[in-house]
């Protein structure tokens, strides 16, 4: 298996007043393509640092952060805005979808920017494959205040895999979820890793939802604590599933 | 293009998603665009309603008339006839011994006020057998009637035009005639000779069937003619007499037009000069009538206050043409409308002479200075509209730009969003600027129409004048997309400065 993430001694330091505040104090990690790693932490920790600089929403202040063996931390912003375009794909805890807007202009909205030139039929046609796979077709024209939470948050799920991205990467996506929504969700990921082999790194700083990953890493006080493989994984699909591949799990 | 396209549509989107925003910023803009065209066009209307008034008035005319009769100065030949000018009394007589000097009667004439004067050439007689001298049996050049010495030729008219500041010129020939219709009805009335220019110089024109006859007609000495209302009436009743033909000198001409009166303030009467006549080419009427002269020259100046300069430039000229030395008189005589007015109007004779003996340069001073006071005021005018427009529309710039400021703090996480997904900076640029510009075209568009039928709607209601110049639509429409880039600049910039972190961290 390749890496698609590798960060190499990672640093971020922000000025707040006189103080320097470390959230990141030389970091390295490396994510294998296919897997689903789960970074858990206390707030404050630097998970969420981490994660933006991941999602080449902020820049480190030191170090490098190779995706799909490319260095783009030193990236213009430019530059950037075509690697979030292509290769990354968000998942947010607040779901952040454009308001009074159809589910399908929203999933169709990266295909807007980039190199892509496609015609609108085909944007649409891509976006409703993209529906389609997070089981929302036949509510494409619901504008996003008339959907659930959870449906809202699988739309913003079909957004991040529409430019079939490298990375997904998912802040805390159950925060504004019942139970129930969030097993979907939950299940709804796990799926698109052992389906699709597409590779997940979700923040949150529930253990219960970080079990749900093949690996965890801690944080705490912007250090990686522990990075383990997931031995007792949990399953959000059927149970008897969930035990077989719990079992087969390594 | 296909990138314009995409982001027009992502502004559309945008636009649409905050419907009531959009359409009240656009109203705003409508507002501002419509206030300034309504104004203009009213401005412009009334404008061009003082210019006509003005130049209706005559104050533009001046009428270069040949030979240069001027009382107790001239002998007028001792054939000259004078028509109906002795039935006011203290009018011009001439005495007993027919020594033909005009004499400036004392107002305590005491002669009968029965006492008529009438001298009729044989072809002005109405009564006359013989309505059609040949050529040779006329006048022809040969001087005839009170200083109409025949001078003027077109060659001299051809040459006022090219002088500058001269907007109109019309040759002169004037005659008395009979105009049969087919029926073999007759009417006796004036006929008129002159240049297809002359509908532009008489400003009250309007032609009730037809039209004027053209450059071409005058150019080939068509026998084509225009009849004025009354004579028209008199010959054809009320029904079209385009088409048809009609007999002057025995020769056919078909009528091209009917020109009537667009003033409500009098109807057209029989003996009206304008309206009780005929029009023909002046280049027909010297070639029928064995002419090569005229009887006078009219001439409009494009500016009511160059009068002055532009009769001297004429006065110049014809002297110069006509080898005048400097110690001889003008064989011509070029006159404003004021002048004529004085004569013609209800003023006694010999008061009007006086007037104009001594106070034609005071005449000219005051027409000079009138007219130049009415072009300055409508330079003011224009200035003042301009200024209106260009507060009005800054308002309306900054009214978008507000929204546009508003939207871009209010879209912060929309702008973040967008940034997530991979818009580049420039790319919310050119969203949130083609925003504001649809914003301002579409509302300068909906200001342009609600502009032309507000002006159309004043101008009905309060029988103003109005004109909605073209030029004042595409400057509104110009202008508008300038506000828009303007005024949208600077909040597309602010939103494309947005970091796409700090926009998702805001809730």
């Amino acid at each position: 298996m390749d890496t698609v993430i590798s960060v190499r001694e990672l640093t971020k330091t922000y000025q707040l007043g006189e103080h320097k505040v470390h959230a990141l104090r030389s970091i390295s990690l490396d994510v294998k393509r296919g897997e689903f790693v789960s970074v858990i932490g206390p707030s404050g920790s630097g998970k969420s640092t981490l994660m933006h600089i991941l999602g080449c929403l902020d820049q480190p202040t030191s170090g490098q952060y190779f995706l799909d063996g490319k260095d783009v931390s030193r990236l213009n912003d430019d530059e950037v805005s075509l690697v979030r375009n292509e290769q990354i794909g968000f998942v947010f805890q607040g779901f952040n979808l454009l308001t009074r807007t159809s589910a399908l202009e929203n999933v169709e909205l990266p295909l807007l920017y980039g190199k892509s030139d496609l015609s609108a039929a085909e944007r649409r046609r891509r976006a409703m494959e993209a529906l389609a796979a997070v089981g929302l077709e036949s509510r494409w024209e619901h504008h996003t205040n008339q959907l659930s939470g959870g449906q809202q948050q699988r739309v913003a799920i079909a957004r991040a895999l529409l430019n079939s991205p490298s990375i997904l990467l998912a802040d805390e996506p159950t925060g504004n979820l019942d139970s129930r929504t969030s097993l979907e969700v939950m299940d709804i990921f796990q799926k698109l890793q052992q389906e699709r082999g597409i590779t997940i790194v979700l923040i949150t700083h529930e253990m219960d939802v970080a079990e749900y990953g093949s690996r965890i890493v801690a944080f705490r006080d912007g250090n990686i604590v522990s990075d383990t493989p997931n031995d007792k994984r949990r399953f959000a699909g059927e149970p008897e599933l969930a035990v077989i591949a719990g079992e087969e799990a390594p | 293009m296909s990138r314009f396209a995409k982001t027009w549509g992502i502004a559309a989107k945008a636009l649409k998603r905050n419907k009531l925003q959009s359409a009240l910023t656009m109203l705003g803009m409508a507002v501002g665009v419509a206030t300034v065209l309504a104004m203009m066009a009213l401005g412009t209307g009334a404008q061009r309603a003082i210019q006509d008034q003005v130049r209706a008035a005559g104050m533009n005319m001046l009428i270069v008339t040949a030979g240069n009769y001027q009382a107790q100065r001239e002998d007028p030949p001792p054939d000259a006839i004078e028509m109906g000018r002795s039935e006011a009394p203290g009018s011009f007589q001439r005495g007993d011994d027919g020594g033909s000097r005009p004499v400036l009667m004392e107002a305590t004439w005491s002669g009968s006020p029965r006492f008529r004067l009438a001298y009729f050439h044989p072809e002005d007689d109405p009564f006359a057998i013989h309505d059609h001298p040949t050529a040779r049996q006329r006048l022809g050049d040969s001087e005839a009637g009170l200083g109409s010495a025949a001078t003027l030729t077109i060659a001299d008219a051809n040459e006022i035009r090219k002088i500058s500041g001269v907007q109109y010129v019309s040759e002169g020939i004037h005659e008395n005639v009979h105009v049969v219709n087919a029926a073999n009805t007759r009417w006796f009335t004036r006929v008129h000779g002159d240049d297809t220019a002359l509908p532009d110089i008489r400003r009250s024109w309007t032609f009730l069937h037809g039209r004027f006859f053209s450059s071409g007609e005058q150019k080939k000495n068509d026998q084509v003619v225009v009849l004025g209302a009354v004579a028209a009436k008199q010959l054809f009743g009320d029904s079209n007499p385009v088409g048809e033909t009609v007999t002057l000198w025995k020769q056919p001409f078909r009528v091209v037009g009917v020109v009537g009166s667009s003033s409500w303030l009098s109807t057209p009467e029989a003996g009206d000069d304008q309206f009780d006549a005929v029009y023909i080419p002046v280049t027909t009427m010297q070639h029928l009538l064995n002419l090569s002269k005229l009887n006078d020259i009219t001439v409009t100046t494009v500016s009511t206050g160059d009068v002055t300069r532009v009769s001297k430039a004429i006065t110049t000229l014809l002297r110069q043409r006509h080898g005048i030395t400097a110690s001889k008189a003008d064989d011509f005589t070029v006159a404003s409308q004021a002048s004529k007015a004085l004569t013609k109007g209800s003023m006694r004779p010999e008061v009007a002479h006086a007037v104009i003996g001594n106070v034609s340069g005071l005449e000219k001073v005051t027409l000079d200075q009138l007219g130049k006071s009415l072009d300055r005021s409508s330079r003011t005018m224009t200035a003042l509209l301009v200024s209106i427009a260009t507060v009005s529309l800054i308002v309306g710039g900054i009214g978008i730009m507000n929204i546009m400021l508003l939207s871009v703090t209010e879209r912060t996480r929309e702008i973040g969003i967008r940034r997530a997904v991979g818009a580049q900076e420039r790319e919310v640029l050119a969203q949130f600027l083609m925003e504001s510009i649809t914003l301002s075209v579409v509302g300068g568009l909906a200001g342009v129409a609600i502009g032309v039928i507000a002006a159309m709607a004043i101008a009905r209601a309060a029988h103003w004048s109005t004109s909605v110049p073209f030029v004042a639509i595409a400057l509104a429409f110009g202008i508008s997309t300038a506000v828009g880039i303007f005024f949208g600049y600077y909040p597309a910039r602010e939103a494309s400065r947005v970091p796409p972190l700090a926009s998702l961290r805001y809730e």
